[in-house]
């Protein structure tokens, strides 16, 4: 007999149980729908984290105080980078544009009876264009307000609507631990940025933030949160990264291991891209669980199909199929099950996938070599598991097949 | 007319278990059916008729002795070689008819080729022919559950010849058929041995053996008489 006898032969037997080959059929159904859907989904996580960090601005590095491994092991973060390290990378480094310091801490904001708990963000003026922010209304902190501690305040979009409604803030006064601050601008709404809202925060001078809102908290100086830089142009980003990591360590008389850290945004979105990967084969390896649940449920109900069948195999081997002709049939039953199913879900995935799309703005996509992979793989579940089953019935003695009535 | 052996049995034992609870469902059979014959194999149940018919169908094999089937000897044979044998020299008809419910007729018929790797228009014009032959011309393409007991007895007749078998096995063919129905059976066996068909039925049934032309007796595993006549036989049943 050949194989495509087998085929046609298994088709028959499956089609003349359609609520049994389809409920054989769900787990690899659902199996393979979820495989697609979250490698579809977490590609889409990804591609979306690394569009926020393009939007942070072209060409920008990031220092951070603590090396590499403290930020990994602590929050209790040295206190050594400081105001004048970010003056001096300004001053002495050639591939360096422009250079925004800040600190921040999340601090209550009050207006009148309203209040909230904001980012309040100290910085300079050139954080604007560093970080790529525009204003909606007013301005900016100006020099001027840096150089003599103004209590002045440029408010995120969401905080100004809370206060303020549709009235222009500008003029108004707000209170930040206590202290009066002027509204001198409204920032243009920016979004989220890996679930911080980046609206919810509101612009102070840095030197006022540092001297009237948090005081004097480091020996060395006015300490930072970070600072963000911004290389000449694209090809200037490793000599900016080495001489500012030089300039630290020569400021900070460094011998052994730095206690800053410079990241380009290539750093970053590395680190961004494996976070997201693992959490894709995460969510890939919960997924392939359940295929492989679908495929022993299809090998669950081959077996009993099996023992129901017993007599049309005992039949079978009488008029003359023999243990291969047997093992052929079964093994491409369970294979067409698991193919079927496995496109089925397929589809499903694709679909749901399509669907997340269209509803949120994760830009969710299917790989074709994701298709492929998961409908190759549920095709192979299907000879795996079938292989049991296929076996038995192979091995079934007619005689005994023929009399169990 | 010089006969063809189509069955010759030497010796032949079976025997399960072994020591203290050995059984020897057949002990020592010697046998033999001629091309052309028309025999039933008769005896209580527990006389080894049904293992006999087992190792004449080539499902089973005999734990020592000789079987030649239309003079090769199929005694040792692996799995595969037999199942050859069941598909090119045997054709079976059961007591449960045994058709596959999910295909018509003509399919039920078809399915022994389909093992034979004829080709799909033989296999059709084979299974037609055979179905006319046991009178279903009519009936085709309808599935097993929309045809009657005797109805479907005859589709099984039909693939049991439609591989030209050298000897059609039926076990019981008509154990669970109305007498009516019963003598039909019947007629088409007989017709068909009439035509040079060699047909060995086993039954325990003392009218049904009465219209083969030759039986054979079982008792304790062992071939009581090989060649009674119908009316031989009537004498035995009386005695007994």
């Amino acid at each position: 007999m050949d194989l495509f006898e087998s085929t046609r032969m298994a088709a028959k037997t499956l089609t003349a149980n359609k609520l049994r080959s389809t409920l054989t059929m769900l787990g690899i159904i659902i199996g393979n729908a979820s495989v697609i859907a979250m490698i579809g989904i977490g590609q889409g996580a990804q591609r979306l984290a690394s569009e926020q960090f393009e939007s942070l601005g072209p060409n920008v590095l990031f220092v951070s105080p603590g090396s590499p491994q403290t930020q990994r092991r602590s929050f209790d973060l040295p206190r050594t980078l400081v105001l004048d390290d970010a003056k001096a990378i300004a001053e002495q480094v050639p591939s360096v544009r422009e250079v925004a310091p800040q600190r921040q801490s999340q601090l209550p904001v009050i207006y009148r009876n309203l209040n909230s708990n904001s980012l309040v963000v100290g910085t300079t003026p050139s954080f604007l264009s560093v970080r790529s922010f525009d204003m909606e209304r007013g301005r900016f902190i100006s020099d001027q307000d840096v150089a003599s501690n103004s209590q002045v305040v440029a408010l995120g979009s969401d905080v100004a609507t809370r206060f303020f409604g549709n009235r222009d803030p500008i003029g108004e006064e707000i209170r930040i631990r206590g202290i009066t601050f002027r509204v001198i601008g409204v920032m243009q709404s920016k979004g989220a940025f890996l679930g911080n809202n980046q609206d919810d925060a509101v612009y102070v001078p840095i030197t006022t933030m540092a001297n009237r809102l948090t005081g004097q908290t480091s020996p060395y100086g006015l300490d930072l949160t970070f600072i963000s830089i911004t290389a000449k142009d694209e090809a200037s980003i490793p000599a900016a990264e080495f001489q500012v990591t030089n300039l630290l360590r020569l400021r900070h008389k460094i011998t052994t291991e730095d206690d800053f850290t410079v990241q380009t945004q290539k750093d970053v979105l590395q680190i961004v891209g494996t976070v997201t990967g693992g959490l894709t084969i995460m969510l890939a390896a919960i997924a392939a669980i359940s295929l492989v649940v679908g495929g022993i449920g299809i090998m669950n109900i081959m077996l009993v199909s099996v023992t129901e069948r017993t007599q049309e195999i005992g039949l079978r081997k009488a008029i003359g199929a023999s243990q291969q002709d047997i093992l052929i049939q079964f093994m491409i039953e369970a294979v067409i099950l698991a193919a079927a199913g496995g496109l089925l879900g397929t589809a499903i995935g694709v679909g749901g996938v399509v669907l997340v799309g269209a509803l949120t703005p994760l830009q969710a996509g299917v790989s074709p070599a994701a298709i492929a992979v998961a409908t190759g793989v549920s095709g192979g579940i299907g000879l795996f598991f079938g292989v049991v089953p296929a076996r038995q019935a192979a091995k079934l003695d007619p005689i005994v097949a023929l009399r169990s009535a | 007319m010089p006969t063809t052996t189509i069955v010759r049995l030497e010796d032949i034992y079976k025997i399960y278990g072994s020591g203290e609870t050995e059984v020897r469902a057949l002990d020592g059979v010697n046998l033999t059916i001629e091309q052309g014959e028309f025999c039933s194999i008769m005896g209580a149940s527990g006389s080894g008729k049904s293992t006999m018919m087992n190792i004449i169908g080539c499902l089973d094999k005999p734990t020592s002795g000789r079987y030649y089937l239309d003079n090769v000897d199929v005694s040792q044979l692996n799995d595969t070689d037999l199942a050859h044998v069941r598909n090119r020299k045997l054709g079976f008809v059961f007591q449960q008819f045994h058709l596959l419910p999910q295909l018509s007729a003509l399919e039920n018929v078809m399915l022994p080729l389909v093992y034979a790797s004829v080709s799909e228009r033989d296999r059709r014009d084979r299974a037609v022919e055979a179905l006319t032959r046991v009178g279903l011309a009519h009936r085709l393409h309808n599935r097993p559950n929309q045809l009657s007991g005797g109805q479907q007895q005859r589709v099984a007749i039909a693939r049991a010849i439609v591989g030209r078998p050298v000897l059609l096995l039926a076990d019981e063919p008509t154990g669970a058929l109305d007498s009516k129905t019963t003598v039909e059976i019947l007629n088409i066996f007989a017709e068909l041995n009439a035509s040079g068909m060699t047909v060995v039925m086993v039954t325990h049934e003392p009218d049904v053996a009465r219209s083969t032309r030759r039986v054979i007796w079982f008792k304790d595993g062992q071939v009581m008489n090989s060649s009674l006549t119908p009316d031989e036989m009537n004498h035995l049943m009386a005695a007994a």
